[in-house]
C-alpha cells in the first residue's frame, strides 16, 4: 500500500472519530493541539487505525504518535 | 555557585530500605529528639524508645461505648476475640478495659475472660469512688482504671471539691485498691489543662512514693488523659499542653518508669494519632486506643493507626495479623457503626483513585499511588473509581483488575476504548453526576469484550 493510500484512510478515520471534515486535516496537524482530540478520542483514533488497517499496535508506541504525518508513517511501517 | 549538583542515575532510586512495599513504610531516625525543658537541652533517643516494651491498650468497650448505643455481649466477645488475634502472640494489644456498672458490662467482661486469651488482659474502669470499688472486687480483675480528674475545671466545677479534698479522696481509693490486691491505674483526667506543678506533680509524686510500699507488679500506673484533645506534640510548646515535657516531668522529675505510663487522647483538634505516637517515643510505653477511633465526641487514637505505627517503627510485623484489621472493620459495621469511605486503611475508598493521571500511574507501577502492598497486608488491592475524571487509564485499570489479567495479558487502553467512550458519554451526553457502578462496568465488559468476559475466572 503506498503512502497516499495510507494517508487517505488515515484522514477518513480522523474525520470519523473527531467528527470533522477531511478538508480540515493537514499532515502537520497535532491531534490534540490542532484538531482538538480529547483523551478518549486519542485512544479512539488508535483503535480506529487498528480496525481500518487490521493491525495491532503497541499501546505506548501508538499513543506516542502525536500528529497526522507521524501516524501515516507509523502505520506505513507497520504494513511493510 | 550551586551548593547541590544533580546526580544522574541509570536506575531509579526507589528508597527500598525505607519503602519496603511489603510492609508499611518504616519510620527511620537519623538522630535524637531534642527538646528544651527548663532551660536545658534534653535528648530523647528513638533507639531507646524502640527497645522498650511499647504496647497498645484498648478502650473500645469503655470510651468507645460512650459514643454510641451499647454493644451486645456477643458483639464485645467477638471483637475481643479478634483483637487477640490482631495483636498476635506477643500481645502487642496488651490490655482492654470494661465498665462494671451494668449486668451487660459484667457479663461481657466475664465472657471475654472465659475465652482464655492471654492478651488482651482484661481490666476494668471505675470512678475514684469507694462504692465503685466494690464492683472491682466482685469482678475479680487484677487491675482497674480509676478516674481521678486532675484539672481545676473538674475538681472545682464538676466534683465541687478543692484540691486537698480531691487529692485525699483519690489517695483513699487507691490505697483501698492495694488493700484488695488490685493494681491501680490512675487516670489523670484533663491533664493537658491541669495546673501541672500545683496539682499533678505533687499528686503523682505521692502515688510514686506510696507505690514503694507494694510489690513492683502492683506499682501504680499513670494514664495521662488528654480529655479534650489539647495535647500538642510539637517541640517548644508550653505545659500543660506539651506532650514531650509532660512525659519528661513524669519520668525524669518523679521517676515514673515508662512501663507505668500510658497515653489516652481525643481528636478534637485532629492530633489524636500523632499525639499517641509521640507519647510512645518520649517515654509512655502504652497508648490507649479504640477501634477505628470511635469514642467520646471526636474519638480516641485509632487502634489500627497505632498498629501500623508500631510496625513502621519496628520495621516488622512482630506477629501482628493485619488481615484482622479488615475483619474488624467489616464486623464493626454490622453493629450499626459507619466507617467513612475515605477513612485510612479500612474505608471503602482508602486506596481508591479517581483521577485519570493517578490511574495512569497505578497502571505503570502500583507503588506509585498505593501506600504499601495493601493486597498482601489487607486483601485490598488498589482500586479505581470510574468517573468523568478517570480517563481511559482508569477504565483500563478497572477492566484488567475485573478480568484478573496481569502482566503481558493485560488489555491496552486501545482495547477498552468503547467502554471508555461509554463512560464519557454518561457525563457529556447524559449529564450524569454520580460515579459509574461496578455493575454497570461489568455490563459494558460483557458487551464489548465478550470473549474476555466469558474467560474470566
Amino acid at each position: 500500500m503506498d503512502r497516499n493510500d495510507v494517508k487517505a484512510r488515515v484522514y477518513k478515520v480522523i474525520a470519523s472519530v473527531l467528527k470533522i471534515d477531511e478538508g480540515q486535516i493537514e499532515e502537520g496537524n497535532s491531534f490534540t493541539a490542532d484538531l482538538g482530540a480529547e483523551s478518549v478520542q486519542s485512544v479512539e483514533l488508535m483503535a480506529g487505525f487498528e480496525e481500518e488497517f487490521d493491525i495491532e499496535m503497541d499501546e505506548d508506541e501508538a499513543l506516542g504518535v502525536q500528529n497526522v504525518g507521524s501516524a501515516i508513517d507509523f502505520i506505513g511501517k507497520h504494513l511493510d | 555557585m550551586a551548593k547541590y549538583e544533580l546526580q544522574e542515575t541509570t536506575e531509579p532510586n526507589t528508597l527500598d530500605e525505607m519503602f519496603d512495599y511489603s510492609l508499611p513504610p518504616k519510620i527511620q531516625f537519623d538522630g535524637p529528639l531534642v527538646e528544651e525543658i527548663d532551660g536545658k537541652q534534653v535528648v530523647f533517643d528513638p533507639a531507646e524508645a524502640l527497645q522498650r516494651d511499647l504496647v497498645i491498650t484498648d478502650t473500645t468497650f469503655r470510651d468507645g461505648q460512650q459514643a454510641r448505643p451499647p454493644y451486645t455481649v456477643e458483639q464485645q466477645v467477638k471483637m475481643y476475640d479478634m483483637l487477640a488475634k490482631l495483636g498476635g502472640p506477643k500481645g502487642i494489644i496488651r490490655q482492654t478495659e470494661f465498665f462494671l456498672y451494668t449486668a451487660n458490662d459484667r457479663k461481657a467482661l466475664d465472657d471475654c475472660r472465659a475465652l482464655g486469651h492471654k492478651y488482651p488482659e482484661v481490666t476494668s474502669w471505675i470512678r475514684a469512688d469507694k462504692g465503685d470499688f466494690r464492683l472491682v472486687k466482685e469482678a475479680e480483675v487484677k487491675e482497674t482504671g480509676l478516674l481521678t480528674p486532675s484539672s481545676d475545671y473538674h475538681i472545682f466545677y464538676k466534683l465541687k471539691k478543692d484540691r486537698r479534698k480531691a487529692f485525699d479522696d483519690y489517695i483513699e481509693v487507691i490505697d483501698a485498691a492495694w488493700e484488695a490486691g488490685i493494681r491501680p491505674r490512675v487516670h489523670l483526667e484533663d491533664v493537658t489543662r491541669a495546673d501541672f506543678d500545683g496539682f499533678v506533680m505533687p499528686y503523682v509524686e505521692a502515688l510514686k512514693r506510696r507505690s514503694e510500699q507494694v510489690p513492683a507488679d502492683m506499682h501504680v500506673k499513670i494514664r495521662l488523659c488528654d480529655t479534650m484533645g489539647f495535647g500538642v506534640s510539637t517541640p517548644g510548646v508550653k505545659l500543660p499542653r506539651s506532650i514531650p515535657k509532660m512525659i519528661h516531668r513524669m519520668t525524669h522529675d518523679i521517676g515514673m518508669p515508662p512501663e507505668c505510663l500510658e497515653w489516652h487522647g481525643h481528636n478534637d483538634f485532629h492530633k489524636v494519632h500523632i499525639n499517641g505516637a509521640t507519647a510512645w517515643l518520649y517515654g509512655c510505653n502504652a497508648v490507649n486506643t479504640t477501634l477505628f477511633g470511635f469514642g467520646e465526641r471526636t474519638g480516641n487514637p485509632p487502634l489500627e493507626g497505632a498498629i501500623i505505627e508500631y510496625i513502621a517503627l519496628h520495621g516488622d510485623l512482630c506477629g501482628i495479623d493485619l488481615m484482622m484489621v479488615q475483619e474488624l472493620a467489616q464486623y464493626i459495621q454490622t453493629t450499626g457503626v459507619d466507617i467513612a469511605h475515605n477513612y485510612p486503611f479500612v474505608g471503602r475508598d482508602f486506596n481508591t483513585t479517581r483521577a485519570g493521571i493517578h490511574a495512569g500511574g497505578l497502571r505503570s507501577d502500583e507503588r506509585i499511588y498505593n501506600i504499601f502492598d495493601t493486597t498482601k497486608a489487607f486483601g485490598r488491592p488498589p482500586r479505581v473509581a470510574i468517573t468523568d475524571k478517570t480517563g481511559v487509564d482508569g477504565v483500563a485499570l478497572w477492566v484488567n483488575e475485573f478480568l484478573g489479567l496481569k502482566g503481558e495479558a493485560r488489555l491496552s487502553k486501545i482495547k477498552v476504548h468503547k467502554i471508555a467512550r461509554w463512560v464519557m458519554d454518561q457525563y457529556e451526553e447524559h449529564g450524569r453526576m454520580s460515579a459509574i457502578t461496578d455493575e454497570e462496568l461489568e455490563a459494558q465488559v460483557k458487551e464489548h469484550l465478550p470473549d474476555q468476559y466469558a474467560a474470566r475466572k
